[in-house]
C-alpha cells in the first residue's frame, strides 16, 4: 500500500487549535503521521499535513487556503519541515524515558540537545506526556533541552491549558 | 557637566560645531555645497568606501547604503565625541503598575524600591490596550507627577509598553511635559497593535508600526513633546521581531527607534521550584515558533543565554549583523517588573480593572508569592547611561548616543571603555561607548577598558567577582543586501582578559594596530560560572554564555555585563 501526503488548512491560528481539530477528526489508521506547519499566506496560520495509506480522506480545504494546504503537504513529503503530532509510537512516550527507549518505541529517528551538547542513550527524558518531534533534513527529530536535575525534556513545553480542557 | 544643549533644542537639526570632530560629512541632510572643504573631502572618502548612503538614502527606509552615513550619526555621535565627566545614571525602562491588566503595584511602590536599590531613573510602561488607552494612560499620570514630587531624587518618565503592530512589545519613552499624556494617548489609540487589532504578521501591520514611529517623530518635531524614543522589548521571546522589521523601524526613524533589550526582565523566572521559585524559563522565555514567528529563527532563539536574549548573546548574531552594517542600535537591561518573587502583597480587593483602568492599591497577602518571576527595578538588572547632566533630557541624550552599558546583579561598579589613538592616555580623551572614532588610515588605534570592581555586596548579599572580560570585534561591511540577515561572519571574540583577584580595579588595553578599514568593537564580562562555546563555534566565541536551563537557572550565580559598541572609521 502506498503512502500519500495530504495537505489541509482550516485557518487555525495556533498549534493548539490545530491539534484540537486533529484529536477530533483524524481517522485511526496505523502508521499515520500528522503534522502542523506554520504557513505565512494568505495570512499567518497553522496548516496540517497527513502521511497516510492511499484511501484516507480528509475534508475539503477552502480554495483560499488550498495553496497553504499544498505547501504543508509538500514540506511533509520532502521531510524538510513539520511538527509531528501523531506518529507511530507517540502514545507510548509518557512519563520518564531514556533516549534509547524513546527512539526504540517511536518513529522518532534522532534526538538533539539545544545548545549543542550530546544526549547519551541512557540520559533520562521527562516527556511531560507531550512529545512533538520535527521533520528536519529528512529525519523525524526530537529537540531536547536540559532541565532541572540534569535531565532532558522536549524543547516544546506543553500548552499549560490543555487544548481540550473545555470539553 | 557643561553640556551646551539648551533644553528645547531639536536634535534632528543639530549640527553642533563645539565638538572636536564634526559629523557634518556624515549628515546627508547637509548638501555638499554647504560643507566645509575638509568635510567635502571627508564625505568623498566615505562615499568611496561605500559607507555613505546614496543621496536617496536620506529619506527612504531600506535604501540607506551604510548607516554610518544616515543623518542620525550626527545625533548619535555628536555627544559621543565628548569624553570624561559623564555622570552614569542607572535606570530601568520597563516597569508595570496597577494600570496594567497583569500588574499590581503603585507607581510609588516601584519608585521607592528602585531608589532603594540604586536607580536614578525609571520609566513606567503599562501595557497598551483598549482599557489603558481609554482610562489608564490618563489616570496613571497624576501618580507619576506625585512620585516626581515625593521622590525628587528619581527621574520618573511616563512611557508605554507598546504592542508593536506585527511584532513584539516595545518601550515608548517621552520627555515629561504638558502634552506627555496627550501624545501617549494619541499614539496608543492609533498605533497600538492590541487597540487596533493589528498584532498578527502582515505588511499592513508592519506599515502601521512604522506609522507609529513616524507619529512620535512628528510629535517631537512639532514640540508637542521635547523628546521621544522607542526600544524593542524581549525581542526573541516568541520569534515575532523579524530582522527586516527591526531594520525597518531603525531606518524609518533612526532618532526614535534606538535599540532593544539585550536582556529581558523576569530574571527570577527560572529559580527552581525546590528553592521556592517559579521553575520556568529564564525571562519567561519558554515559547516555540508560532504562525506569526519569523520562520528562519532557530529554536536557540527562543531561550535565554546567561540571562540575555539570543539576539544579543550570540557573537556574530543578529545584534552584530546590525552593528556590522554600521547601524547604531543599542541594548538595555530591565526588570519588566509586574509581580516580585517572594513579595507578600496581593492585588487590592474588589478591583474592577475594566471599569476603573486600574487595580485597587495592593494589600498585604501574608504569604510570599513563589510563582512570580520578577525582581524590583534596580534589584538585579540595570541600564547605566552616561549623562552629561542630571535631568530627563540628559538621560534621553545618553540613551540616544548609546553611551550605555548594562549589568546583572551588580557585577561591576563602573565601566569606562574608550577607543583611542594609540598612546593617548588623556583622561578626557578617546571615544566613549556608542561613539565613532574617526582617524586617518594607517593610524594605530587601541581600546582602553577600565573597570571598577564591585566593592559591596549586591541585593542577594553576595559580593560579585568579575572573572573575565571579552573583547568582541567585527568588520563594518556596509548595508546588508538581505534585510532579514541575522549573522555577522566577520565578528568574533578577539581576546579575553582574566581579572586578577583581590584588586579594586582592572584595566586592559588592546591594540587594533594600524587601521585601514572600518570596524566596531564591544565588550562583555562575566563572573565565569557558566559558559559554553558560542552558537557559531569556539573559533568565534570560545567561552560564551550558557543556555539557561529551564527551571534551574539561579540568576545570582550567572552574572554578565555587556557594553554598547564603539566604531572605528578610518578615512
Amino acid at each position: 500500500m502506498s503512502t500519500v501526503h495530504l495537505g489541509l488548512s482550516l485557518g487555525h491560528a495556533t498549534d493548539a487549535e490545530a491539534e484540537h481539530w486533529l484529536a477530533a477528526h483524524l481517522p485511526a489508521v496505523p502508521g499515520l503521521v500528522a503534522c502542523t506547519h506554520n504557513v505565512p499566506a494568505p495570512y499567518p496560520h497553522v496548516a496540517l499535513s497527513v502521511a497516510a495509506p492511499d484511501g484516507v480522506a480528509l475534508p475539503e480545504t477552502d480554495p483560499d487556503l488550498r495553496a497553504a494546504a499544498d505547501e504543508a503537504a509538500a514540506r511533509h513529503r520532502a521531510h524538510v519541515s513539520g511538527r509531528a503530532v501523531v506518529y507511530p509510537g507517540v502514545e507510548s512516550l509518557t512519563g520518564t524515558l531514556t533516549v534509547a527507549d524513546l527512539l526504540d518505541r517511536s518513529a522518532i529517528e534522532r534526538v538533539t540537545v539545544l545548545g549543542g551538547t550530546d544526549a547519551a542513550p541512557d540520559a533520562l527524558i521527562e516527556t511531560r506526556d507531550f512529545v512533538r518531534p520535527l521533520l528536519r533534513a529528512g529525519k523525524l527529530e526530537l529537540v531536547l533541552v536540559p532541565i532541572v536535575g540534569g535531565r532532558l525534556a522536549p524543547f516544546e513545553v506543553p500548552n499549560p491549558t490543555p487544548c481540550c480542557a473545555d470539553h | 557637566m557643561g553640556h551646551g544643549h539648551p533644553h528645547t533644542h531639536d536634535h534632528s537639526h543639530d549640527h553642533d560645531h563645539d565638538h572636536g570632530s564634526t559629523p557634518d560629512a556624515l549628515d546627508l541632510s547637509i548638501p555638499d555645497s554647504e560643507l566645509s572643504p575638509a568635510d567635502v573631502s571627508r564625505r568623498g572618502f566615505l562615499r568611496g568606501a561605500g559607507l555613505l548612503g546614496a543621496a536617496a538614502g536620506l529619506t527612504g527606509a531600506g535604501t540607506a547604503g551604510g548607516v554610518l552615513g544616515t543623518p542620525d550619526i550626527a545625533v548619535a555621535h555628536g555627544g559621543g565625541q565628548r569624553t570624561g565627566d559623564f555622570s552614569w545614571k542607572a535606570g530601568d525602562h520597563h516597569i508595570h503598575t496597577q494600570y496594567s491588566s497583569d500588574g499590581k503595584y503603585r507607581v510609588a511602590d516601584h519608585v521607592q524600591h528602585g531608589l532603594a536599590y540604586g536607580l536614578d531613573w525609571l520609566v513606567i510602561t503599562d501595557h497598551g490596550g483598549a482599557t489603558h488607552a481609554k482610562i489608564g494612560v490618563d489616570k496613571v499620570n497624576p501618580d507619576i507627577v506625585a512620585a516626581r514630587e515625593k521622590f525628587p531624587e528619581a527621574l520618573v518618565f511616563q512611557g508605554l509598553e507598546w504592542n508593536i503592530p506585527a511584532a513584539e512589545h516595545g518601550t515608548i519613552i517621552v520627555h515629561p511635559g504638558k502634552k506627555e499624556v496627550e501624545v501617549l494617548k494619541e499614539f496608543e489609540t492609533n498605533y497600538d497593535g492590541s487597540v487596533k487589532g493589528a498584532s498578527s504578521q502582515s505588511a499592513a501591520n508592519e506599515t502601521l508600526a512604522i506609522a507609529g514611529l513616524n507619529f512620535l517623530a512628528a510629535a517631537k518635531k512639532n514640540r508637542r513633546v521635547s523628546d521621544a524614543m522607542f526600544f524593542a522589548n524581549h525581542p526573541s521571546r516568541k520569534g515575532l521581531d523579524s530582522p527586516h522589521e527591526i531594520r525597518g523601524w531603525r531606518d524609518a526613524q533612526p532618532e526614535i527607534a534606538l535599540g532593544f533589550e539585550g536582556a529581558p526582565g523576569h530574571q527570577a523566572a527560572a529559580i527552581p521550584t525546590s528553592a521556592f521559585g517559579p521553575g520556568a524559563g529564564r525571562g519567561f522565555y519558554d515559547s516555540s515558533p508560532g504562525a506569526d514567528s519569523f520562520p528562519a529563527y532557530p529554536l536557540e532563539s527562543y531561550r535565554t543565554w546567561g540571562g540575555f536574549d539570543w539576539m544579543t548573546a550570540t557573537v556574530g548574531g543578529l545584534w552584530d549583523s546590525l552593528l556590522a552594517e554600521g547601524k547604531p542600535w543599542w541594548i538595555t537591561a530591565n526588570s519588566d517588573s509586574h509581580s516580585v518573587l517572594w513579595d507578600t502583597s496581593i492585588r487590592g480587593a474588589n478591583s474592577d480593572f475594566n471599569a476603573n483602568g486600574r487595580y485597587n492599591d495592593p494589600q498585604h497577602g501574608v504569604k510570599p508569592d513563589v510563582t512570580a518571576g520578577d525582581f524590583w527595578p534596580g534589584f538585579y538588572s540595570r541600564t547605566h547611561v552616561g549623562a552629561a547632566g542630571d535631568d530627563y533630557r540628559h538621560v534621553m541624550d545618553g540613551l540616544r548616543a548609546g553611551r550605555v552599558w548594562v549589568d546583572h546583579g551588580g557585577l561591576i561598579k563602573s565601566l569606562d571603555v574608550r577607543a583611542r589613538v594609540q598612546g593617548d592616555r588623556n583622561r578626557r580623551g578617546g571615544t566613549p561607548l556608542g561613539g565613532v572614532l574617526k582617524v586617518r588610515k594607517g593610524t594605530a588605534v587601541e581600546v582602553t577598558i577600565d573597570v571598577e570592581l564591585a566593592d559591596k555586596p549586591n541585593w542577594a548579599q553576595l559580593l560579585p567577582v568579575l572573572a573575565r572580560v571579552d573583547l568582541i570585534q567585527g568588520a563594518v561591511t556596509g548595508a546588508a543586501a538581505d534585510r532579514d540577515v541575522f549573522t555577522a561572519p566577520k565578528t568574533r571574540v578577539v581576546t579575553s582578559f582574566e581579572v586578577a583577584k583581590g584588586k579594586k580595579t582592572a584595566s586592559f588595553t588592546y591594540s587594533f594596530g594600524r587601521v585601514s578599514s572600518p570596524f566596531y568593537f564591544r565588550v562583555r564580562g562575566t563572573d565565569g560560572n557558566f559558559s559554553q562555546p558560542g552558537l557559531y563555534g569556539a573559533a568565534v566565541d570560545p567561552t560564551g554564555p550558557k543556555l539557561d536551563v529551564v527551571g534551574d537557572a539561579d540568576p545570582w550565580l550567572d552574572l554578565w555585563f555587556y557594553a554598547n559598541p564603539i566604531w572605528v572609521l578610518p578615512y
